[in-house]
C-alpha cells in the first residue's frame, strides 16, 4: 500500500515560496511513490485545506512553513516541522524521513485540549463529535489571539496600582503621571480583549472577512456590557453570517470576487451583525439591572446565600455582565458606607485568577509551558483584583472550568461573610490589604476559596490527561 | 486586463552587479511601463522583503517580490545580469536570473495571485527552468512564461 502524507506550506508574503514548497514537494513524493496531499497557506488564504479524515489516514505530516499553519490539528502524528526553504529545497529528505519513521510524534501545546476532544470522540459519534471538535478549534482560536492582550495589558494595570489605588485619578493626591499612562494603555489592552477574542472566532470560522465581522461584534459586546460570553456569541455569529453570505453571493460572477471581499462582505456583514447583536445586548443590559436590586435585598436576610450568589456571579462570566452587576452594587452600596458588600465581591473577584495560578503550580505536569506561564501571571492580576486573567483558561471549556471557578469564588465570598471582613476600596486586590478591617481573615478565606478550586480542576486535568 | 508578462518588461543583458542595482534596474522597468508610481517604493518594498528572508532560489534563480500601493497593475519583471550577484541562495551560487513579482496593494481579486503562484510552482519544474535559460530573446521568454502560468492554472 501507497504510504500517505499530508503537508502544509506558508510563507509571509504567501505569494511564491508557499507554492514552490508546495510544488517540490508534490515532486518529490511522486518520485518516492507516496501519495501526498499539499495545503497551501497562501495570500489567498488556504487552498487545498486538508480534512480531519485525510490527517487522520496519513503517516505522517510536514511543515514547511515560515507562519502558523495550525498546527494543532496534526496532535499525536509524527511530523516534521521546517522552514519553508528546507521545503523548496530538500524535499526528498523530509519525505524520506517520514518513511523511515524518523519524524517525532507530535503533541500539540494544547495536549490537554487534544485528549478532551478525543474523549468527546468516543462519546459522541459521527457529526456530533465533529461539530464539538470545529467549535472547539474556532474558540481555541479566539482564545489564543486573545491571551497576549489580557497579559500585557493586566499586568499595566497591576503595576499601576503599585503606585497607589487612585494613582490614576487626576483629582486625587495620590496622581501619579507615570501610573496614569500604564493604566490607560493597560486598560486599552484590555478593552480589546473581547473584541479579539470574537474577530478571531470569526476569523477561524470565515478567515478574513469574518475576523472584520467578528471584531464589530466583539465591540458591541464588551461596549454594551455583555462581556466575554456575549464575545463568543458574537464570533460565532459573525462567522456564520459570512459563510451564510459567502453561499447567498455564489451565484455572482466570478470578476466580482475583489468587490465581494473589499466591498460586500465587510458591508453587509458590518450591518448584520449590528442588526443581531442590538436585540441581544439590550437584555443582558436589563438584566444586569434586576440582579443589583435583588443582591442589595439578600444581603441582610441571609450572607450564606450571598455569599453563594456573589460567587457565582463573579466566577460566571468575568469580568462580564453578572460579574460586573455584583461589583456595581459592590461600589454603590460601598458610597452608602456597607463595607461588607465589597468584601465578599473582592474576594471572589480575586479567587478566579488565584485558582488558575495555584492550579497550574500545584500540577504543572497537567498543563502546557505556556499555560504555567500565563498561570503564573495571575498570581499578579488576581493579587490585584483583575479576575480577567482566568479568562482564557475558562474559554477553553467553559463547562468544566466555570463550575469550578464558581465553587472556589463563592467558598471565598461565604468565608469572606462569615468572617465579617470589612473593605473600603472598590478595587486593587491585595494591595489595599492595609486599609481592610479583618485583612488577615480576609486572605485566609481567599486563599481557602483558590486552593480548592485549584485542587478540583487540577484534579479534572489530571483525570483528561490520564483519559 | 493587460498581460502581466511583456517582452518590454524583461531585461536580458543587464549590467547590475549588486542586489542594490538588480532592485534599481526592476524599479526603472516598471516605472517605465507604467506599472507602478514610483521607483524608490519598489526597490524599498523588494529590499524589506528579501530582509525577512532571502528569495534566492538555485542555479542562479531569485524571485524577489512585494506588494505596494505605488504598484498599479500586478506584474512579472525579469532582469538578467551579466554577472552572477550574491543572493544567499540555497545552492550558494551567484544569482542572475530574477523573476521579479509586483503586486498592487489593493490587489483583492485572486487570479493574478494565482498566476503568480503557478509561475512559483513553475520554477520548480526542471524543464522549464532550462527553457527559460536557453531563451535568448526578450519574446521567446514572455511567451515561456505566459504558457508557466496559464499552463499551470488547474
Amino acid at each position: 500500500m501507497k504510504k500517505k502524507i499530508v503537508a502544509a506550506t506558508g510563507c509571509p508574503t504567501g505569494i511564491a515560496h508557499t507554492f514552490m514548497a508546495a510544488e517540490a514537494l508534490q515532486k518529490a513524493a511522486e518520485k518516492l511513490g507516496v501519495e501526498i496531499k499539499v495545503e497551501t497557506h497562501g495570500q489567498v488564504g488556504i487552498e487545498n485545506a486538508l480534512t480531519a479524515q485525510e490527517i487522520k489516514e496519513a503517516d505522517g505530516v510536514i511543515i514547511a512553513a515560515d507562519k502558523d499553519v495550525q498546527a494543532d490539528r496534526f496532535h499525536g502524528k509524527p511530523l516534521i516541522d521546517v522552514s519553508v526553504a528546507k521545503g523548496i529545497k530538500e524535499p526528498e529528505h523530509l519525505i524520506e524521513q517520514i518513511l523511515q519513521g524518523k519524524a517525532p510524534v507530535y503533541y500539540a501545546a494544547d495536549y490537554d485540549g487534544a485528549k478532551q476532544e478525543t474523549d468527546q470522540e468516543s462519546t459522541t459519534k459521527g457529526n456530533n463529535s465533529k461539530w464539538v471538535h470545529t467549535v472547539y478549534k474556532h474558540l481555541m482560536n479566539g482564545v489564543s489571539h486573545m491571551l497576549p492582550f489580557v497579559v500585557g495589558g493586566g499586568v499595566l494595570i497591576a503595576i499601576s496600582f503599585l503606585f497607589g489605588i487612585y494613582s490614576a485619578d487626576p483629582d486625587h493626591e495620590q496622581y501619579n503621571e507615570f501610573a496614569a499612562l500604564l493604566k490607560e494603555v493597560g486598560g486599552l489592552g484590555f478593552s480589546l480583549m473581547v473584541p479579539i477574542l470574537a474577530a478571531f472566532i470569526a476569523e477561524s470560522i470565515a478567515k478574513r472577512p469574518g475576523m472584520v465581522v467578528g471584531f464589530i461584534g466583539g465591540l458591541l459586546a464588551s461596549q454594551g456590557g455583555a462581556g466575554f460570553l456575549g464575545g463568543i456569541l458574537a464570533g460565532f455569529i459573525a462567522g456564520y453570517i459570512i459563510i451564510l453570505l459567502q453561499k447567498l453571493l455564489k451565484g455572482l460572477p466570478r470578476s466580482l470576487d475583489g468587490l465581494k471581499s473589499i466591498f460586500l462582505y465587510p458591508v453587509l456583514g458590518i450591518f448584520l451583525i449590528g442588526i443581531i447583536m442590538k436585540p441581544i445586548i439590550i437584555p443582558v443590559t436589563g438584566l444586569n439591572e434586576g440582579l443589583m436590586d435583588f443582591l442589595a435585598s439578600v444581603q441582610s436576610t441571609n450572607p450564606l446565600l450571598l455569599g453563594l450568589i456573589v460567587g457565582a456571579m463573579c466566577g460566571f462570566d468575568m469580568g462580564g455582565p453578572f460579574n460586573k452587576a455584583a461589583y456595581v452594587t459592590g461600589t454603590m452600596l460601598l458610597a452608602e458606607g456597607n463595607l461588607y458588600f465589597m468584601a465578599g465581591v473582592s474576594a471572589a473577584c480575586i479567587a478566579p485568577p488565584l485558582i488558575i495560578a495555584f492550579a497550574t503550580v500545584i500540577f504543572p505536569k497537567y498543563f502546557t509551558k505556556e499555560e504555567r506561564n500565563a498561570g503564573a501571571v495571575n498570581f499578579i492580576l488576581g493579587s490585584t483584583h483583575i479576575t480577567e486573567g482566568a479568562i482564557p483558561f475558562a474559554a477553553k471549556n467553559p463547562i468544566v472550568v466555570l463550575p469550578i471557578i464558581m465553587l472556589g469564588s463563592s467558598i471565598a465570598a461565604i468565608l469572606t461573610y462569615l468572617f465579617k471582613v470589612q473593605v473600603p476600596a472598590p478595587h486593587g486586590g491585595f494591595l489595599v490589604l492595609p486599609v481592610v478591617t479583618g485583612a488577615f481573615q480576609w486572605v485566609l478565606a481567599i486563599l481557602i476559596g483558590s486552593l480548592v478550586g485549584a485542587f478540583i480542576y487540577g484534579f479534572s486535568r489530571k483525570k483528561a490527561a490520564q483519559k | 486586463m493587460k498581460k502581466m508578462i511583456q517582452p518590454a518588461y524583461i531585461q536580458l543583458q543587464a549590467t547590475a552587479t549588486s542586489q542594490q542595482g538588480v532592485f534599481q534596474t526592476i524599479a526603472d522597468i516598471a516605472v517605465a511601463n507604467g506599472i507602478a508610481s514610483s521607483q524608490e517604493a519598489i526597490v524599498e518594498g523588494l529590499k524589506a522583503r528579501e530582509k525577512e528572508s532571502t528569495t534566492g532560489f538555485q542555479e542562479g534563480f531569485a524571485i524577489p517580490h512585494t506588494q505596494a500601493e505605488e504598484v498599479s497593475q500586478p506584474a512579472i519583471i525579469i532582469v538578467r545580469t551579466e554577472t552572477g550577484v550574491d543572493w544567499e541562495s540555497f545552492d550558494g551560487k551567484p544569482t542572475f536570473f530574477f523573476l521579479s513579482l509586483l503586486i498592487p496593494k489593493s490587489e483583492a481579486g485572486t487570479t493574478h495571485l494565482q498566476a503568480l503562484s503557478a509561475l512559483s510552482r513553475a520554477l520548480i519544474n526542471e524543464d522549464i527552468r532550462q527553457a527559460m535559460l536557453r531563451a535568448t530573446t526578450s519574446t521567446e521568454l514572455a511567451t515561456i512564461i505566459s504558457q508557466a502560468i496559464s499552463g499551470e492554472d488547474d
